[in-house]
């Protein structure tokens, strides 16, 4: 109980620091803390396949393309034009707080009604199971998704297109 | 619960006192080693065979002086070699030194951290390896560390790839990523004399995965990242003293932790060598002794073998290598795959 | 429980680099040098700035990183849950399918040089 605490506060802490940190490098890697704190969640709630997952993909892989861009392009600090209004930053968390408490009530009520995959137990082996037979097509689809992902990415980043393109 | 505390401290001090007491007598082979293969003497005045000779560097580096360069990002200055380190040492966390221990009355296995993911964990834990360079280069705010740090993250990212396929394929054929699992697959032999190891299996996803080994090490041929003669140092150019020295703890670690995670997968981890077995008998404590010696023996091999190679070989250009990794061995690992597959397919048909 | 443990695996390993970095501070020498602060670049004045532009071809190698590794962990349970299923057939079926789409992928980007590295 104390870990689950914990880990929920250390997650919230890492995103306040995210979104709020003006260093550009720091914002990175509170984002790659954050995504590990939510690997040891997944951990924790005994899906532990995902949290193997969570680790090599998002932390180990995506983290890297965040921390990529913010030292590829080397800017130090984030920008920050908006005006600073005090009544602005109260109203926004008080705003926000009611919301998640709306949010949590409704799904600390609702939980059986939002659970589509329904397993037994959290085990590998019945995940798994419930993959390959009923979510056979989801499955494939992701591929078709990610290579989609892979022609972007290349036709984005080539020279040769974006000349042609200035061209015409 | 005082009990469990206790399994779980001694458990987690023997496994990283075991490698860590082995990096002097390493780092010593490969000087010895290295000596040997160019004609020459290593280290020999300090102590019987030089044999005290680490421990003088590490005496060095605890009284050099420290340096803090003006022009470093002061946090992740000194946040880098400790990540690099910590991130070398998790994936030892999950790695067994002998079989299921029965004693005390239950089944006691002999690693730190077990649970349902298994090996997963070691190779998620390793694709965090790369923060560690990377800080390292951007936080020196140099452009020689910048850019050792993003050619050696490139390249161990490029190479993990090729890694994960010759590691779905060795899963495919165990059908289990539990570690006790797939060493007892490998246990037995045939015509009595050869192991029924991974490697004879899959000798192209063990290739696979020891050129990845090689690459996530960043161990010659693949360290270009601190090319000794390219960009002066590369990533660890600015460091000095006992970060550089926890840099180079962190790679020897991460040779050892992946060399064992080879062993674990093409050659029977901790199982008995063919001789042991009939010295063995039925003795459960003897089992275990030998176990421990046999997984040691295996790794200690390997590590002559990361020494030898790297005295031997020249290292690769970067385009060299980064074309060797997408070019070559994705496809492959991928044709392995699905060669594979497909056999054991037809053949239970 | 499991966690436990890893949770004082990580903490020991931090201890350990924390400790070995604290006792080199402490018993290292302090010197107040002035060349040695400077950024090191064989011994000349350094040139440029640290920032210049690097190449795009490693962001390319990252996201390309990125996505055939989600390929790679679907196929992990795939590979994982072969040994237990009794419909085979549907599951060759499935990897055949997935892997002609990850190999038109692959195909593409080869074709497409993005990720050569010339010399």
């Amino acid at each position: 109980m104390a870990i689950d605490i914990l880990l929920t506060l250390l997650t919230v802490v890492f995103s306040l620091m995210v979104v709020f940190s003006k260093k550009t490098v720091v914002a990175a890697f509170s984002l790659l803390m954050t995504l590990l704190v939510i690997a040891m969640i997944y951990f924790q709630l005994g899906t532990v396949f995902l949290s193997a997952v969570q680790v090599l993909v998002n932390a180990g892989a995506i983290a890297i393309l965040f921390v990529f861009v913010m030292m590829l392009i080397n800017l130090e600090q984030f920008q920050n034009n908006r005006e600073k209004s005090k009544w602005k930053l109260v109203v926004s968390t008080l705003t926000m707080l009611v919301l998640l408490g709306v949010f949590a009530l409704v799904i600390n009520n609702n939980i059986e009604a939002l659970s589509v995959v329904n397993l037994t137990d959290n085990s590998m082996k019945t995940l798994f199971a419930k993959l390959f037979d009923v979510y056979y097509l989801p499955f494939e689809m992701a591929t078709v998704l990610l290579l989609a992902a892979i022609v972007a990415s290349i036709v984005i980043t080539s020279h040769d297109r974006t000349e042609k393109l200035e061209e015409k | 619960m005082l009990e469990a505390a206790i399994e779980i401290l001694l458990k987690t001090v023997v496994i990283l006192a075991l490698p860590l007491g082995a990096l002097p007598l390493i780092i010593h082979v490969e000087r010895r080693g290295a000596a040997f293969m160019q004609k020459r003497l290593g280290p020999n005045r300090v102590g019987p065979f030089g044999l005290l000779q680490p421990l003088a560097d590490v005496a060095k580096f605890m009284f050099k002086e420290e340096v803090h360069p003006s022009h470093v990002k002061p946090f992740f200055y000194t946040a880098a070699p400790v990540v690099a380190l910590v991130v070398a040492l998790l994936p030892l966390a999950c790695i067994p030194v002998a079989g299921p221990i029965e004693a005390f009355g239950r089944t006691i296995y002999p690693e730190v951290f077990r649970s349902d993911m298994g090996i997963f964990y070691a190779f998620a834990v390793s694709a965090l390896g790369s923060y560690g360079i990377l800080l390292a280069g951007w936080a020196s705010n140099n452009k020689y560390s910048m850019l050792g740090a993003l050619r050696a993250c490139a390249q161990m990212v490029s190479y993990e790839l090729s890694l994960s396929t010759s590691v779905v394929a060795m899963i495919f054929l165990y059908g289990t990523n539990d570690i006790h699992l797939m060493v007892s697959a490998q246990t037995g032999y045939w015509f009595g004399v050869i192991p029924q190891w991974g490697f004879f299996y899959q000798p192209v996803a063990a290739l696979l995965f020891l050129v990845g080994i090689f690459a996530e090490s960043n161990r010659l041929p693949f360290d270009l990242a601190e090319g000794e003669s390219e960009i002066v140092a590369g990533y660890h150019l600015e460091y000095s003293s006992m970060k550089f020295a926890l840099f180079f703890m962190a790679e020897y670690i991460h040779m050892i932790a992946l060399s064992a995670l080879f062993i674990i997968m093409f050659f029977g981890g901790y199982s008995l060598l063919p001789g042991f077995d009939l010295i063995a008998g039925n003795n459960p404590t003897l089992i275990v002794l030998l176990q421990v010696a046999s997984l040691t023996i295996k790794i200690a091999l390997m590590i002559w073998f990361f020494v030898w190679v790297r005295w031997t070989l020249p290292r690769f250009r970067y385009d060299q290598l980064m074309n060797l990794g997408w070019e070559r061995l994705l496809p492959l690992g991928i044709a392995n795959l699905i060669v594979t597959v497909l056999f054991v397919y037809f053949r239970n048909r | 429980m499991e966690f436990a443990a890893f949770i004082v695996f990580f903490l020991i390993a931090c201890t350990l680099a924390a400790v070995l970095l604290g006792i080199s501070s402490l018993l290292g020498q302090k010197r107040k040098a002035v060349r040695e602060m400077d950024i090191y670049e064989s011994g000349v004045n350094p040139v440029g700035s640290a920032t210049r532009q690097y190449d795009i071809k490693f962001y390319v190698t990252a996201i390309l990183f990125l996505l055939f590794d989600v390929e790679i962990v679907f196929l992990l349970p795939w590979a994982l849950a072969y040994k237990d299923t009794t419909n085979t057939g549907f599951m060759i079926g499935g990897f055949v399918f997935f892997m002609v789409i990850l190999l038109v992928g692959y195909i593409f980007v080869i074709n497409s040089k993005a990720l050569k590295w010339e010399e």
